[in-house]
């Protein structure tokens, strides 16, 4: 091993200042990419050079836009480093290779290199430097990034660092981008190339680009420089660490109650450990609410700030403790090497539905919330897998569900919380179902070019993952979550406000002696534009069996499910603290009549009916915004939104129909 | 001559030619699955798909599908 860590000499050389140093030149900045291919540790070293937290994993594929970063000035002069997505083959591309190939053959409308950094993993040295062969015809200046180091040794084999970079004709500096270990060098080395590009004269550029070829050409190069020794190929098959751990996680008897024992686990912790933090966050915006309420001068303002605001804000930030600790198992899991075979698991039912082993990633996330969900996705390499995973996560039944489905079945089965917890728990496997099913129909009626599926996945070597890096990412997501559903939160929660706060003026009723009110005014929930909405929808509403308040309900569920349940204690007028809310709003339900009538509203069929209603319906408009951002379609956005809604509601009302044929009420 | 689905486990081949849908074959040729290169099927997953198999010094997950366009030779 001694020898594999050997600096090249180039590198010792201390550095004189370049020019591009001087202050004032930042369009000067150099601009550097990362290429490799995936899991190569590409990710983990854009974050040890910038410093800050972008999406790495031991998941192959992770990368697939272009994050951009600038390196940490401690590195010396800054440059502009562009993280590209791996470039497995350039042959039927996926859309994130296509955009590595745009910028690597300079027609990328902005980004374009000035040098490269190769990122290769030491212990796959022929197939990445065959994939390096490239980026490297590009002919820019490059420096190689040889990773993975400390893996060699399990693998009985070692690398020479100086006689590689000899063979190559280009600088190879051994780095680690989860400690930052050689980040240094490295930096040092490119700046030099940079600097000086002609005393490069790399054999990488001449590789040729059908595979049999260049792999022989690799091969040959490796083998001449005498820089690798070999592990044997037999500790890799059946006595290595991995293949020991494979050999229970993929038992045939065992594979599956494992992969469902962690998947529980994950569950439970996004459940109960989040609990206490949910409680506190809750606690916190409705202080916040108080305190606005009571520092402000009473009026619109304070009332807007407090409810509209806070109140709307806080409804979705109770959710964000179970998004951390999502992001923070899934980045374990992904790191640990896991996450790669579970999506080997359960490639074989997911494929049969038309869906693909990286599918289950997104759909796992979705049970927290769709928005991670959707994002997820990008690591799925057919558009139409991808297309049709997207399709299905609005069913997963999300975290926001939960507060509506606990009060529907608190009203629904008084009394007996084993049943409600019974029913829950046919809900969530009813929604994995239906998510199946809707890909099954889908896949076999609509999408039905099957042809371009592909598994042939690596399964990383398992890694025991780092607390440092593995917190940093997990902030790193969290942190981009709330930035991505936190804004159509705040601006969707103060448009119901203002919606169900104000009204025509002429639409008021109005105390004697009153002026005349202007156009449109504050108003009580009864006048509001919501209601006069709800009103007017009501004949839709009744085959679900409800009125317009549960119809106002329903509507302001569109900024985020939760908010179902808070808007029903505001149109049945509840008031009170949070221990005695829900208590009273049950109470509330069960005596609500229809307007002018002794009919009950919250019967067991209509509460069945919303309880379905919710199920299926997309009620989320951050879904539907992060969909179309990540389809490039409002049309596909936009079709999902009005498909579940419209089936939710076509369900509902059969189901109220249905119910009542058979005698219940 | 035999198609590396119907390979014993845990012995070494040689690839012989790749013969399936011309793109797929030339990404997995791009992976390194290319003629005269060694592998090995290491085990298979629980329910007989996919196979995990080792090409290259790296471990990889192939349907079974994929792994019936590739022939081999002990």
């Amino acid at each position: 091993m001694s020898s594999a860590k050997t600096v090249p000499p180039r590198v010792k050389s201390e550095e004189s200042k370049p020019p591009s140093d001087l202050p004032g030149q930042e369009s000067k900045r150099p601009t550097v990419c990362l290429v490799g291919a995936p899991n190569a540790g590409k990710t983990a070293l854009m974050n040890a050079l910038t410093g800050g937290g972008f999406h790495t994993a031991n998941y192959p594929g992770v990368t697939v836009t272009l994050s951009r970063g600038k390196s940490k000035p401690e590195f010396g002069p800054e440059v502009n480093l562009v993280d590209l997505p791996g470039v497995q083959s350039t042959v039927a591309p996926s859309p994130e290779e296509e955009l590595s190939c745009k910028v690597l053959g300079g027609a990328h409308h902005s980004v374009r290199p000035d040098a490269l950094i190769i990122v290769i993993d030491a212990t796959q040295l022929e197939r990445h430097l065959k994939l390096a062969g490239f980026a490297a015809r590009s002919g820019k200046p490059l420096v190689i990034a040889l990773t993975m180091m400390d893996l060699l040794g399990r693998a009985e084999q070692s690398v020479n660092v100086a006689k590689l970079s000899l063979a190559l004709g280009a600088p190879v500096i051994p780095v680690d981008g989860r400690t930052g270990w050689g980040v240094m060098e490295l930096m040092a080395s490119l700046r030099e190339s940079i600097n000086d590009p002609s005393k490069q004269s790399n054999v990488l550029g001449g590789l040729p680009d059908e595979p049999v070829a260049s792999y022989a050409a690799v091969r040959k190069i490796i083998e001449a420089s005498g820089a690798v020794r070999k592990g044997n190929p037999l500790v890799l098959a059946k006595d290595s660490v991995t293949a020991r751990i494979d050999r229970v996680v993929l038992h045939r008897y065992f594979g599956f109650p494992i992969f469902l024992l962690i998947l529980m686990s994950l569950f439970a912790a996004i459940f109960w450990a989040a609990e206490p933090f949910m409680g506190w966050i809750e606690a916190g915006f409705e202080a916040a609410a108080q305190l606005t309420l009571s520092l402000l001068p009473e009026g619109v303002l304070s009332s807007f700030i407090a409810r509209g605001i806070f109140g709307g804000v806080g409804a979705v930030a109770v959710f964000f403790p179970q998004i951390v600790i999502l992001f923070f198992l899934m980045t374990l899991l992904e790191d640990s090497g896991y996450l790669a075979r579970g999506a080997a698991l359960v490639d074989k039912p997911l494929s049969h539905l038309g869906l693909h082993g990286r599918s289950f990633v997104p759909m796992l996330s979705g049970y927290a919330c769709a928005i991670p969900a959707v994002l997820a996705a990008r690591t799925i390499p057919s558009k139409r897998e991808r297309l049709l995973t997207i399709w299905i996560l609005p069913l997963m039944s999300c975290s926001a569900r939960l507060p509506v489905y606990a009060l529907l079945l608190a009203a629904l089965l008084p009394g007996s919380p084993w049943k409600a917890g019974l029913a829950l728990s046919c809900v969530y496997v009813a929604s994995m179902l239906a998510g199946g099913l809707t890909a099954g129909l889908v896949s076999r009626f609509i999408l039905r070019d099957r042809s371009s599926s592909l598994l042939a996945m690596e399964l990383p070597v398992y890694r025991r993952p780092l607390i440092k890096p593995t917190l940093r990412m997990t902030w790193s997501r969290s942190s981009a979550y709330l930035k991505r559903a936190g804004t159509p939160i705040v601006v969707i929660s103060a448009i119901i406000w203002l919606v169900s706060n104000f009204g025509f003026g002429s639409r008021q009723e109005l105390e004697p002696g009153a002026p005349p009110p202007s156009l449109i005014t504050v108003s009580e929930l009864d006048h509001s534009f919501a209601a006069q909405g709800g009103q007017v929808i009501e004949p839709l509403l009744r085959p679900m069996g409800i009125d317009w308040r549960v119809g106002v309900g329903l509507i302001s569920a569109f900024a985020a499910r939760e908010v179902f349940v808070s808007s029903m204690a505001i149109v049945f007028h509840v008031a009170g603290d949070e221990d005695s809310q829900q208590e009273r709003l049950l109470e509330e339900m069960r005596t609500a009549t229809f307007a002018g009538s002794e009919q009950r509203i919250f019967t067991p069929a209509s509460m069945i009916g919303l309880m379905v209603f919710f199920f299926f319906s997309l009620q989320c408009l951050s879904t539907v915004a992060v969909v179309r951002s990540e389809t490039g379609s409002w049309r596909i956005a936009g079709l999902q939104l009005l498909f579940y809604t419209g089936v939710g509601y076509l369900f509902a009302a059969a189901a109220v129909q249905g119910l009542r044929l058979f005698g219940v009420a | 001559m035999l198609r590396l689905l119907d390979a014993a486990h845990n012995e070494w081949y040689r690839i012989e030619s790749l013969e399936g849908p011309e793109e797929d074959c030339r990404r997995l040729l791009d992976l390194g699955l290319t003629p005269g290169e060694e592998m090995a099927v290491i085990q298979a997953a629980p329910l007989g798909d996919p196979l995990v198999v080792l090409v290259r010094g790296m471990r990889l997950a192939l349907r079974r599908r994929e792994a019936s366009w590739i022939w081999v030779r002990q």
